[in-house]
Order: C-alpha cells, then structure tokens, then sequence
C-alpha cells in the first residue's frame, strides 16, 4: 500500500447499527397500516423498512441512504397487476373454452410470459435500487442493458436446461457478473471475478458433503459461498483495484443461524424484526473492503433518475432479492 | 445555538464537520473543518428533505431540487433531540417520534392491535362477508352447490324410491312460495333425522317418517326445511363455519387448502346444526306455511313433542338438545293458539293417507321378512 498521508485508505468496515426493539416498532406498525388498508399501504411499508436497514448500515462511519418512495413503488406494483390480470383473465378466458388446445396455448403464455419477465426485472430492479442508493452523497447507477441481459438469460436458461442443470453455476455467474460490471458508485467501478467452475465445485461439494455430514455441512458451504460472492467482487477507483473480503467462519454461521431458527420457531414468529436486526449485524460485522480504497475522493457523475419500481416489486413478488 | 454534523457537498465524497445554526426557516451551515475558510451555506428549510425514517442515534437529511444533492448526517444527541421536537413535518414525522418515545410501551400497543384486528376479522368481518356471499349467490349456483353436496353424500344414503314418490306428491299439493324447486326424498335409516341441502333437495330419514301420525306434523316438518332453503341457512351456516378456516389458510398462503376444507367437509353437510335464531326463524317460517295450506298449527308442537319422547331413548342427531325442544314446544304452541277456525286442506290428507298406505306397507313387508 503507498502511504500518502491525507488519504482515507485504510482496510473500511462495515457496521448496522438497527437495535431488535427499534426495528420491531416500525415493522409492526407497519404491519398495522397494511392490514388496515387491505395491502394497500404495502408499497409504503417495504420502502421505510428498506429505508430502516440502509440508515442502519456504515460504512466508514457515515450511513447509507435509500432514495425510493412509496409512490415509487407503489405505481411499480399497479403496472405489474395491469399486466397479470390480462394474464389471468386470458387463462380464465382458456378455461372457459373449455378446448384443452387453447387452454394449453393460454397456459403456456402465462408461464412463459412470467419467466420471460425475469430478467427485465432483474434490469429494472438492479437500475431502480443503484438509482435511490446513496453513500456520503454519492449515488449509485446502473448502465447495464436490458436486451443484453435478457438474451444472456434466455441463452443461459437453456443451457442450463440443457444440460439438466450442470450450467447453472455458470449461468449464475455470468448474470452476476453482468449486472455487478455495470454497477457504478459515482466514478468508482464494480466487477466480478468469480469463475463458473469454482461455484460449480462448491455447490457439488455441498451436494455430497450434505447428506454425508446429515446436513452440518451446510455451514461451511454458506461460509464458501459468500465468501465466493464477497472476495470475488472488486472496486476500481482511478486504475487501482480492491477487493471485498468476507471473513465469517462456519462457527459464527451456524451461531447465526441456530440461534434465528429458536427465535423464530419459539416466539410464533413474533422476534422477525430481532432476527431481521441480527442477521445484518452479523453479515455487516464480517465484510469488508481491503485496504487502498479512498472514500474521501469519490466524484458523483451523472444522476440517473430512473423511477420505475416495477421491476423491484415483481422481484418481490417471486420473493428474490438481488444482492 | 449550534449542533455537529457531517456535510457533504454531493460532488465528492469527502466529508465535512459543520455547525448547523437552525433557524425557523432556514439553516446556516458553516465549516469547521477547512484549513482555508469556506463560505456559510444556507439551506431552505422548505427545501430540506429528511430520510423518512426513525432511527434514534442518527438524523439524515438531504437537499436541492437539482442534482448533486447536499447532504447532512449528525450523531449529535442536542441536534437529534431539536429535529424529534421540531413541529415542521419537512423535519421530523410525530408519530414515529411519540411511537419510539417508549419502545416496549408502542410494541405492546402494536402487538395488541395486530391481535385485535386478527380476531375481529375473525369472528365478525370474514363470517360477515362470508354470510353476504352465501345471500347474495345466484339461485343458479346455489343449486349446483347443492347438487354436488348431494351427490358427495347420495352413496351413504339408501333411498327409498316409492316412498319418495309419495312424499314428493304431498309436497307437491303444498302451497309453497320457494326460490327454489323442492326435491323430497326419503332414505332408509335409524336415525331421527331430516336435512335439507341448498338449492331444494331435502331428505327425511324413514324412521323418522314413520313416528309422524297426521298430515300436519309432516307439513310442519317439511315447512321448518324449507325455511332452511329458502332462507339459505345451509350456505349461510356453511360459508360461516368455513370462512374462518378459509381465511386462516389464506393468511398462511395455503390456497389449495380451500378446495380441500370444502371437499373435506362434505360429510357435516347432513348432520348441520344452525344456530338458535336461524331454527326459530325456521319454525316460525314452518307455521305460516301451515297456515296458508289450511293445516293445524299444532302439528309443530305435536312433531317436537315426538322427537323429544324419541329423544329420551336415544339422543337423535337432529335436535338433541332437550331444553331447546322444550322451549321450541312451548313458542310454537303459544302461535298455535293463536290460529282461528279454518277449512280442512281434503288434498293434502288424501296424499298424506296414501303416503302413510305406503310407509304400512313397507313396514309389513319388513315384519314379514324378518318372520321369514
């Protein structure tokens, strides 16, 4: 590392700093308002707990901010109902024929049509989320293209298909790999480093280690996991790359995980916002970005003021989440 | 008055310590930390924008209408506690400041609510709409409804064809204002028992048939179904009964469960009992029917005098309850008494003799089976 004094260029780590008891007032009142309203209030309900975890979340002792409105997302959710109730209504209409021909062709459609919205979801979404995120007054972007994307899915689905599935850990890589490429954080760059091969060999070893170990395994195929997705992404600032580092044992995984699942099963689900809490405390505390990145020089470039949500909120319908 | 704070400028992410000297309508910002003195910024009360979220170490706010946005973050407790007390909505949202006054306090409050709105649903806003839905069906579905009800439960009956016919006769010489078409049957059974389906179908289990002694009795009995037809109390009672279960698997995201809770419950549909008010509204249905065909109104008292004897050897499944029998012999004998001369219905007798010919006719045959 080259000392130059002035620059902010340490090792930077991340904290959350949501408290269980905090977080539960605003999960449950928010539970409230979307009851009362019949769901409607849920857009409003998503963006203020999404809101919660960002101002929760330092990095280098200043907190993230997300943007997002629940008019936002609200106006995302009506353009995907447009879009579903012409989708029932053609399956109700098939059904009504009652010729099995037609019903399979409406059938077919609506299957088809929702898997092929997946990845201009996964476009809107990543470009709708980088937009409202900020840190330190920077914003985030998203300059991927949506037909590129899509034709990445379509050729990787079917590869995968193919190949009863063997591609997958390629496919995944290669759209992970797409969407963090063309991720930009004011003039700083993302990309992703990770191979194909390396999570395919990590999801086989999970494959037999699981049943050989009576599922104990699972820790140390999370702890690889993540630590695959965190090490292999790589920020570039003026020509100078750093990396991400995840440094959670198998140990603090299964602590993390044990102690959510008693939490939950013990309460009736009553201590969600708690275990919510504890799992950011967890991942936050072990991930950080090497030493070399100065976060005191970062300029903003161009704003892009992208206020679709829809795509964000068909994710969530299909209970993604990108990260 | 001043507070610490964190400012950045939106063009670069370097950060810098700035005193907020806040005023009813503007801020004044000015640098603590430049080595060269910068200038005082002011910010626009109107234009500030604040994060929208309650978190209780941090106060977040942003401004400009153009982009870059300004940006302030403060931790300072002085700062946190003027923006929670400020009375300007652009500031600080009320509700979350007094909600997050006393946390165990508001989760409790919450907690309670989620509850309370949990059971009313429950137990007045689904059966409600449940009840609405079962009122409201076209006639149409209704009978299909029915239909499928019937056709679930037709193999564990044992109908008696002629006997039905019969019956069918005398309800057809019945002055009936019904919705729907009544369809009559008689099933063989030990039971003291009779039902009605929605839609029209009603059985009467022959045992029962067989106590009855006069055309009035069994006008009575057929009346007080009707009623439960025509007023729909099976869909009522069974929307009832199933839109609880219903929306619990619902609110679980079972969505399948809901075909499965009607196939499953198809079996109850034969022995459902209805609510006190829904019987009596049958009873007082039964009457007027009798009135209006020229029938002695004391053949309902008279029909629940006979099951209640019955009752006393062994608990029938209809109308087990002895108290209810009492109180329902007593209401319907005071209407009773109310009833002026009438001319005898000759029709409804004559079908009521031949109908009993067939029940002792039946009955003979089976003596002399048994003799056999």
């Amino acid at each position: 590392m080259e000392v130059i004094s002035g620059l902010k260029t340490e090792k930077k780590k991340f904290s959350y700093f949501g408290k269980g008891s905090e977080f539960a007032v605003i999960y449950l009142k928010n539970i409230v308002l979307t009851v009362l309203t019949i769901g409607l209030y849920y857009p409003w309900a998503k963006v203020e707990l999404l809101k919660y975890h960002y101002q929760s979340t330092a990095l280098d002792q200043n907190r993230f901010t997300f943007h997002g409105t629940g008019k936002e997302v609200f106006r995302g959710f009506i353009k995907l109902y447009a879009v579903i109730v012409v989708l029932y209504a053609l399956v109700l209409y098939a059904l009504q024929t009652q010729n099995t021909v037609v019903l399979g062709f409406a059938m077919a459609t609506f299957y088809l049509f929702f898997i092929l919205l997946i990845p201009f979801a996964i476009h809107g979404a990543a470009r709708y989320r980088a937009s409202r995120s900020s840190w330190k007054g920077i914003y985030f972007k998203y300059l991927g293209d949506r037909m590129e994307l899509f034709w990445k899915c379509v050729t990787g689905a079917l590869l995968t298909i193919v190949t009863l599935g063997l591609y997958g850990s390629w496919f995944s890589v290669d759209i992970r790999k797409y969407v963090i490429s063309h991720l930009r954080f004011g003039n700083l760059s993302f990309d992703f480093k990770g191979k194909g091969e390396t999570l395919f060999w990590i999801n086989l070893k999970f494959v037999f280690l699981f049943y050989l170990t009576l599922g104990i395994y699972s820790f140390w195929y999370f702890k690889e996991l993540w630590s695959f997705y965190a090490d292999n992404t790589e920020i570039t600032q003026d020509g100078k790359k750093v990396n991400f580092r995840f440094t959670m044992q198998p140990g603090d995984i299964f602590e993390l995980m044990i102690v959510n699942f008693f939490l939950i099963a013990f309460t009736f689900g009553l201590a969600t916002p708690w275990v919510a809490v504890r799992t950011f405390k967890f991942i936050f505390r072990f991930l950080e970005i090497e030493e070399g990145l100065d976060t005191d020089s970062i300029q903003q470039v161009k704003y892009d003021n992208y206020d679709d949500a829809a795509g964000d909120d068909f994710l969530d319908i299909l209970d993604i989440d990108l990260v | 008055m001043a507070f610490n704070a964190t400012y950045f400028d939106g063009n670069s992410s370097k950060s810098h310590s700035v005193e907020i000297y806040p005023n009813y309508s503007s801020w004044r910002i000015s640098f603590s930390d430049s080595i060269l003195p910068k200038q005082d910024i002011n910010w626009q009360v109107n234009d500030i924008k604040k994060s929208e979220v309650y978190t209780k170490d941090i106060v977040v706010f942003t401004y400009g209408k153009d982009f870059p946005f300004q940006r302030i973050e403060s931790a300072d407790i002085d700062f946190i506690d003027y923006i929670n007390n400020s009375n300007n909505d652009l500031l600080s949202t009320k509700v979350d400041v007094v909600l997050h006054k006393s946390v165990g306090r508001s989760i409790l409050i919450l907690v309670f609510a989620i509850i309370a709105f949990a059971i009313g649903m429950y137990f007045y806003v689904i059966p409600t709409i449940a009840v609405g839905f079962a009122k409201n069906l076209p006639s149409k579905s209704v009978i299909s409804f029915g239909d499928y009800v019937y056709r679930t439960l037709s193999p564990t009956l044992t109908i008696d064809n002629k006997q039905s016919e019969k019956l069918q006769d005398f309800v057809d010489a019945l002055t009936i204002q019904s919705e729907f078409p009544i369809d009559i049957k008689v099933a063989t059974s030990d039971d003291l028992n009779a039902f009605a389906l929605s839609g029209g179908k009603i059985v009467v289990f022959s045992s029962l048939l067989e106590k009855i002694q006069n055309e009035n009795q069994l006008a009575a009995l057929i009346g007080h179904e009707i009623s439960h037809i025509e007023n729909r109390h099976v869909l009522k009672s069974v929307s009832r009964n199933l839109s609880s279960a219903i929306f619990i698997s619902i609110i679980f995201g079972d969505v399948n469960g809901v075909t499965a809770i009607l196939g499953e419950n198809a079996h109850l549909f034969s022995q459902l009992s209805y609510s006190r008010s829904l019987e009596k509204e049958a009873d007082i249905f039964g009457l007027e029917l009798l009135r209006n065909n020229n029938l002695d109104l004391h053949g309902m008292p008279e029909l629940f005098q006979i099951l209640k004897d019955e009752s006393l050897v062994d608990i029938p499944a209809y109308l087990s309850n002895h108290p209810i029998l009492q109180d329902r012999i007593q209401y319907t004998s005071e209407i009773a008494e109310t009833q002026k001369s009438f001319t005898e219905n000759t029709l409804l007798k004559e079908k009521w003799v031949l109908l009993k010919k067939e029940l002792q006719q039946n009955i003979e045959e089976q003596k002399t089976e048994i003799d056999e």
